[in-house]
């Protein structure tokens, strides 16, 4: 058909269109902009300390941000599974899922990522003790990979329960108009399930996103050299707590900020695609 | 003539309640057939079995020749039938144009200009062609509702399933959906219209049935079953929906 697409609609749905050209560049990259300039011009007006303290910094915001990426992929494939699990028909399934939901919401995050660092290594080198298998007595497990699994295990609870809410939102008309215009149940996922509840798990997904982000500052608790850990590592050796944490709380502004660009990017996104 | 929708001892439980109780139904290719009844009586329930949106417990169904019974069966044949819900379940996701060709091209893989050829012609036939880029929000009930019967026509269904089709509606739109209705069944559309419109039923159907407590109480052509009812069951309802 030859219709512009725009005069076929209504005022409000072409000024809408309209508004979200304009609005490509939304006014939220100002703020990012203006902190990344901030740590910059500190760098090179005051270079002592704040480039030296970057310099020491720099791979604990590398470290950081692996582990933030690493984790969350982990919580978004392992959370849908769990979701799913408490979704599910069979109630064995649907009661494991729900009872490691209710243990992870019931501890803290820091005390859970100690436990994953230094009692669970503890606990299979005793089993190796007990039972003479060496190779368990020797079990010393790489600390960022513990660390990892931490938080995973742990967002991946609070992660099913945005999948979850998500696909409970869409109404069950919607997969019985599907199907009874006889597409299969992966089709009618694929097309009508899924791309609905895309739209309501977006944004609390970028909200676990940042938690996730500022939560990683827990591992420093377990020796893991990332942000936080490089900060006070800096500080004490040099004394200078006000400029030090000034810049990590910058840093760490940066990555949530720029996270959450993201996150909206991918939010209108979801909103206009077909 | 082999009867197009063949429903035979059908009975279906939702845990203990026992919704349908052994129901017996033929329909001829090209017939159309009113259900009425009191809420609760099981007619959605029984015009759901029919595609298989509900699972029954015993008896048969055998639509078109197919029986219901392996899962390729059951798929084709809810592509031979098409169902109209009373909340329109629309997919709010997709324009009105794509809500319309999703599954000609998916299901019956049509490619995408005949399958706008065919959505096309249905929202012409409808009447709201100049909506085709709108998203169901932006739609009235009545244009919704007759969106979602172009949808179900688009797959060139043998057999239309109504579910309470008016009921959602403002009054003033619910002729515009009666109207494509009857239209449809000039046509010679078989259709199956759980509906209370009493006109609609009078204008156009074959048969009227009453179903109470998940059976088929009484069935006749729909003025003699609306003027003369036989059955205590049927006066009783008759006279609270008629006043
Ligand atoms: N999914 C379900 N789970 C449990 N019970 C159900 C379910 N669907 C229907 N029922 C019950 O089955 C019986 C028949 O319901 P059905 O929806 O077929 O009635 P209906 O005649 O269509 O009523 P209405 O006029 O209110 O739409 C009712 O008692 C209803 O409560
Ligand atoms: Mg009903």
């Amino acid at each position: 058909m030859s219709v512009n697409p725009l005069s076929a609609l209504p005022a409000s749905a072409a000024s809408a269109v309209r508004t979200e050209k304009n609005e490509r560049f939304d006014r939220w990259w100002i703020m990012v902009a203006a902190v990344a300039v901030l740590v910059i011009l500190l760098i090179f007006l005051k270079p002592d300390p704040y480039k030296n303290l970057f310099n020491f910094v720099r791979d604990g915001v590398w470290r950081t941000t692996y582990i933030t990426i690493i984790s969350f992929v982990l919580v978004i494939v392992f959370g849908l599974f769990v979701g799913l699990a408490r979704l599910s028909k069979h109630k064995v399934i649907r009661g494991i899922a729900t009872v490691y939901v209710e243990i992870i919401r019931g501890i803290p995050m820091m005390v859970q990522i100690i436990y994953w660092a230094f009692a669970l290594p503890a606990i299979i080198q005793e089993m190796g003790s007990a039972w003479n298998i060496p190779s368990f007595m020797e079990y010393r497990p790489d600390g960022i990979v513990m660390a990892i699994f931490g938080l995973t295990f742990g967002y991946s609870a609070y992660m099913s329960e945005v999948y979850r809410a998500g696909i409970q939102s869409i109404s069950k008309g919607q997969m019985e108009a599907a199907r009874s215009l006889g597409m299969t149940y992966v089709q009618a996922m694929r097309y009508i399930i899924v791309p609905q509840a895309v739209r309501v798990i977006l944004p609390p997904m970028g909200n676990e996103l940042i938690t996730l982000l500022k939560d990683t500052a827990l591992v420093s608790a377990v020796a893991i050299p990332e942000l936080t850990r490089r900060g006070r590592e800096f500080s004490s050796a040099n004394f200078n707590p006000i400029e030090t944490w000034t810049m990590v709380a910058l840093l760490y502004l940066v990555m949530t900020l720029l996270a959450t660009r993201l996150v909206a990017y991918l939010e209108k996104k979801a909103r206009y695609e077909r | 003539m082999e009867p197009i929708i063949k429903i035979q001892g059908v009975h279906k439980y939702f845990g203990t309640l026992e919704a349908l109780k052994g129901v017996n139904l033929e329909v001829q290719k090209g017939e159309v057939v009113v259900i009425i009844g009191p809420s609760g009586s099981g007619k959605s329930t029984m015009l759901r079995c029919i595609n298989r949106l509900e699972e029954f417990d015993e008896g048969s169904i055998i639509v078109d020749g197919i029986p219901l019974d392996t899962a390729e069966n059951i798929n084709a044949v809810r592509t031979e039938v098409g169902m109209v819900f009373q909340q329109f379940n629309l997919f709010p996701h997709l324009s009105v144009l794509e809500n319309v060709l999703l599954a000609q091209q998916i299901v019956r893989k049509r490619d995408r200009a005949e399958a706008e050829k065919v959505g096309m012609a249905l929202l012409n036939k409808v009447g709201i062609p100049e909506k085709a880029k709108y998203f169901p929000g932006q739609l009235s009930g009545g244009q919704q509702q007759r969106v979602a019967i172009a949808r179900a026509l688009a797959m060139n269904p043998k057999i239309m399933l109504f579910d309470e089709p008016t009921s959602a509606l403002d009054p003033e739109m619910i002729q515009e959906v009666l109207d494509v209705m009857v239209a449809l069944a000039r046509e010679g559309m078989t259709m199956v219209v759980v509906s209370h419109e009493m006109g609609f039923a009078r204008a156009c159907a074959h048969r009227a049935i009453l179903m109470d407590a998940g059976q088929i109480i009484e069935e006749a052509p729909p003025d003699v079953l609306f003027s003369h009812p036989t059955h205590e069951r049927t006066k009783a309802f008759l006279s609270k929906v008629l006043h």
